[in-house]
């Protein structure tokens, strides 16, 4: 159990938002599912650089489709979740779920 | 479908920018994300909305590539960074060396005084300015893909040193010193130039090798 890596905030959004766009998660859709559900401003350069580190330790892989005109003759980069990143948002959702498990935070701490 | 009339281009700048900062395959991609959307935009909420949008969203970019480049090696920006330290601390006595040389050799102090003048103050500050950007090519040229933040870090070293310097001057009074300081500035900004250069000839050699 310990030594096991967890998710950081926004790679576990992140994630999330590939897992949600499957073959269809590059830069735009990934920052664009990420500001339409958490209603924050994110960089592309922010998610470029959380994606970078996803990919550093296998939890996500990426490829390149075809170049198109109206992006100046410039290929998108497709994301996916690998099996060890599905993994490790499942325990980083279990680690959640432990450690809010009976916290009436609404009421406690509102 | 948008005409060749209504297509709008993003700030030629914030592109330039992000071509030194981001590298490789992901610059591409990543401004190709970045004009999809910012041509999506321009059509929605006009030109001038977009090119806003384009700007908010270089200034951050760069400052999660800078981020980014440090935390994947940061041993090695700060290797190269005292490797520049150290060899402009061997190459900045060149230029006063040379100059004096040379000034000695033809006697321009006894013919020409106010050539010497200029040579023996102006002249030595160019030489450093040049000995600066100098050594920001070769930190460029070491710290491979991390160009701009190696020459950034190294220039923003000096800018402390400075600053600190700055202080003691006007702590003790000797305020004729700082006549200097615009040439210590001018060094920074030569340090970054240096790591512009070598980034945009190998950015130029990328291109090349990816067009053929």
């Amino acid at each position: 159990m310990f030594g096991r890596d967890y998710l950081g905030e926004f790679e576990h959004i992140v994630v999330l938002a590939l897992l949600r766009l499957e073959d269809q998660a590059y830069g735009v859709t990934v920052r664009q599912e990420i500001e339409f559900r958490t209603k924050r401003e994110v960089s592309i350069g922010a998610v470029y650089a959380t994606l970078g580190r996803l990919e550093a330790k296998g939890y996500v892989k990426s490829h390149y489709g075809d170049p198109t005109p109206e992006r100046g003759g410039r290929s998108k980069r497709f994301f996916r979740v690998t099996a060890r990143g599905v993994a490790a948002v499942n325990r980083t959702h279990r680690a959640l779920q432990s450690m809010t498990e009976g916290l009436d935070l609404i009421r406690s701490y509102s | 479908m948008t005409s060749r009339a209504d297509f709008v281009e993003p700030p030629r700048m914030a592109n330039w920018l992000i071509k030194l900062f981001a590298v490789g395959e992901e610059a591409g991609s990543l401004q190709g994300d970045m004009l999809e959307e910012f041509s999506h935009l321009a059509s929605k909420s006009g030109a001038s909305f977009a090119r806003r949008w384009y700007w908010r969203q270089t200034r951050k970019t760069i400052a999660h590539l800078v981020g980014n480049a440090f935390r994947v090696a940061p041993w090695l920006t700060a290797a190269t960074v005292i490797g520049g330290f150290l060899l402009n601390r061997l190459v900045s006595g060149l230029p006063e060396r040379a100059i004096f040389a040379a000034l000695e050799r033809y006697q321009v102090f006894d013919h020409h005084f106010s050539a010497y003048l200029f040579f023996a103050t102006y002249g030595i500050a160019i030489g450093h300015v040049i000995a600066s950007m100098f050594v920001g090519c070769a930190v460029a040229l070491t710290a491979r893909s991390r160009e701009m933040v190696a020459t950034m870090a190294l220039s923003l070293v000096y800018c402390a040193m400075t600053g600190a310097a700055v202080l003691v001057v006007l702590a003790t009074g000797k305020t004729l010193a700082l006549w200097m300081l615009p040439w210590y500035v001018a060094d920074w900004f030569a340090i970054i130039i240096g790591g512009v250069i070598v980034r945009m000839r190998r950015s130029a050699v990328t291109n090349l090798i990816l067009s053929t």
